[in-house]
């Protein structure tokens, strides 16, 4: 019956009438952005399965915690992207699964009381949209880093704390990163942040990610990125990219 | 044209909203000794920050202040109910620490008798503009005309006396960094500032550690009271407010640490129901998204592993 229902609103999208379904929170930015991310052809449907979630309000405007949950989607995904409204830049995420990822979360900075959006890619290529609003007295992304008013912020720079946490919670996997993350906003201090993330699999020789991840300038200081991969196996090597081509590697793994 | 002028006077000539007024009442809770209490609930355009305990004692040699309100006009309000109470002047405030609804109505009290601890104040003054952004926010229009004003006077922990009241003061640092805890020995009453919250949820974002506050708690559980008056919640008068305390900040601790050991994201500890037998501290759901933001970060890397690099 959803299936249909799914199948009914992507036939009505591609006529290329009333493209898109209508906001449930009136954001003015909703098609500007979907156009933005997904394009102008894009077929988008409501989808309560990609839960979305963020705070009420953001207690610390540089440090927002997002989590996309599909633990309740049950298709294959091709792609998932994330974006903040009414952010200066607003993509936060992207992603390429090869594997079934219930989870991924992240901090993020917030300029202004906004909606958040996940958009996940079925196999069919219809894009699933979920929301949330979040409350902000604002700010956070022209809010200079920590880092950058820290003369010692190299002693601590790229060092990067890891752990497995298994079963009781599938395989879900925390990397926390020593990262300024400036996202360039901010006067005499230039963009540095990792823009790439891969998580690969050690044990099954796969060539490629499990995961693949491209970060924007929305995405806050030191990340503690949050995984879980329900299906893949708990040895993972995490390997980052930033703009200034620092690459950073680690082994993960070892249910704790 | 001209039309449109005059109606744009008329406009402008409207009395700018009823003006809005703090109704304080304070009782009188020992001899000389009279205590303000206010809501337990969080910062609104409704209760303009209205949620703090403020209290005053009346010596022979003057008023002592303790804590002057969210905004000048509640330092208005408080000064014109002392002066309702008794001719003395006021002489010293006591500001017990840094936060907008302890410190935003000294504008209304002599600038020489605002004292606090020197920590207290420097905090004032990195803070204050931040504050004072954030509480014309929240409250709006109840903030009108108030300005951070720092104080001139250093306090240091050890004796107090004014008049015929001794003092003891002590500097703790859970809550904020920099809180002052007063005991009024002549009458046994311990102010105990935002070291201790009754019924009202703890509030966390300058807090070293919930393990230091703790800590404190239990030295400060050792001074002997008649009755304590908590910067939020109603007076008790014996050891209530540390039992309550203890039970919460054990909980919310073992909260952080749990999820922190099972790899969960600060949405969904932010989530976390509050139990049952914490039924009666307002605001405790609020107060959980607000300290997991300030304070599982911590718990969290402390979970994960150093990663060597390869």
């Amino acid at each position: 019956m959803l299936r249909h229902a799914l199948l009914l609103a992507g036939a009505l999208a591609s006529t290329g009438l009333a493209a898109y379904p209508k906001d449930p929170y009136g954001s003015p930015m909703w098609d500007y952005n979907l156009e933005r991310y997904l394009g102008e052809k894009a077929e988008v449907v409501l989808d309560d399965r990609v839960n979305l979630e963020v705070p009420p309000f953001a207690e610390d405007s540089s440090q927002v915690p997002l989590t996309v949950d599909l633990s309740g989607f049950d298709a294959p995904v091709q792609k998932v992207i994330t974006w903040v409204d009414l952010n200066p830049i607003p993509h936060l995420f992207t992603y390429v699964p090869q594997t079934r990822v219930t989870v991924v979360s992240l901090n993020f900075r917030v300029q202004q009381a906004t909606t958040v959006r996940a958009a996940v890619q079925d196999e069919s290529g219809v894009w699933h949209v979920g929301s949330a609003h979040v409350d902000a007295a604002g700010g956070g992304c022209t809010a200079p880093s920590q880092a950058s008013s820290d003369p010692n912020w190299e002693e601590h720079f790229g060092q990067i704390r890891g752990g497995a946490f298994s079963p009781a919670n599938q395989s879900r996997l925390k990397v926390y990163v020593r990262h300024p993350m400036d996202s360039g906003m901010v006067g005499n201090i230039p963009a540095f942040h990792i823009e790439t993330l891969e998580i690969r699999d050690t044990a099954g020789g796969q060539d490629e990610p499990l995961l693949k991840m491209t970060l924007s300038e929305s995405a806050a200081e030191n990340p503690m990125f949050v995984f879980e991969l329900p299906d893949a196996p708990p040895q993972y090597e995490v390997w980052m990219r930033d703009n200034n081509g620092n690459q950073f590697q680690r082994q993960v793994g070892e249910a704790l | 044209m001209t039309r449109w002028c005059l109606i744009l006077l008329a406009v402008m000539a409207l009395p700018a909203q009823a003006a809005l007024r703090y109704h304080l009442e304070p009782k009188q809770i020992a001899p000389d000794t009279w205590m303000v209490e206010g809501k337990t609930e969080n910062f609104s355009k409704e209760n303009g920050g209205n949620i703090v305990n403020t209290a005053f004692i009346v010596t022979d040699a003057g008023v002592v202040v303790i804590d002057t309100g969210p905004s000048l006009q509640y330092g208005d309000a408080l000064h014109d109910a002392i002066r309702k109470i008794t001719d003395q002047p006021v002489t010293h405030v006591l500001i017990t620490h840094h936060h907008p609804d302890h410190a935003f109505g000294n504008q209304a009290f002599p600038e020489r008798s605002l004292s606090a601890l020197p920590e207290t104040t420097a905090l004032l003054e990195r803070d204050g503009e931040a504050f004072s952004d954030n509480m014309y926010r929240m409250i709006g229009d109840w903030m009108r005309g108030t300005q951070v004003v720092l104080p001139t006077q250093e306090l240091a922990p050890g004796p107090l006396i004014v008049g015929n009241h001794t003092f003891q003061l002590w500097g703790f640092t859970g809550h904020t960094g920099a809180d002052l805890v007063i005991l009024d020995k002549t009458t046994g009453t311990l102010f105990a500032g935002d070291m201790v919250f009754y019924n009202r949820a703890i509030t966390t974002p300058q807090s070293p550690g919930l393990d230091t506050w703790q800590q404190e708690l239990d030295l400060l559980a050792e001074i002997p009271f008649e009755r304590l008056v908590p910067g939020h919640g109603p007076m008790v008068t014996d050891d209530r407010a540390f039992r309550q305390m203890h039970a919460y900040m054990t909980w919310l601790d073992a909260l952080f640490k749990s999820s922190a050991n099972r790899g969960l994201t600060a949405n969904e500890v932010m989530r976390t129901p509050i139990p049952g037998r914490f039924d009666s501290i307002a605001e405790a759901s609020y107060e959980l998204i607000r300290s997991t933001t300030h304070l599982y970060p911590r718990y969290e890397q402390a979970a994960l592993r150093m990663l060597p690099e390869e």
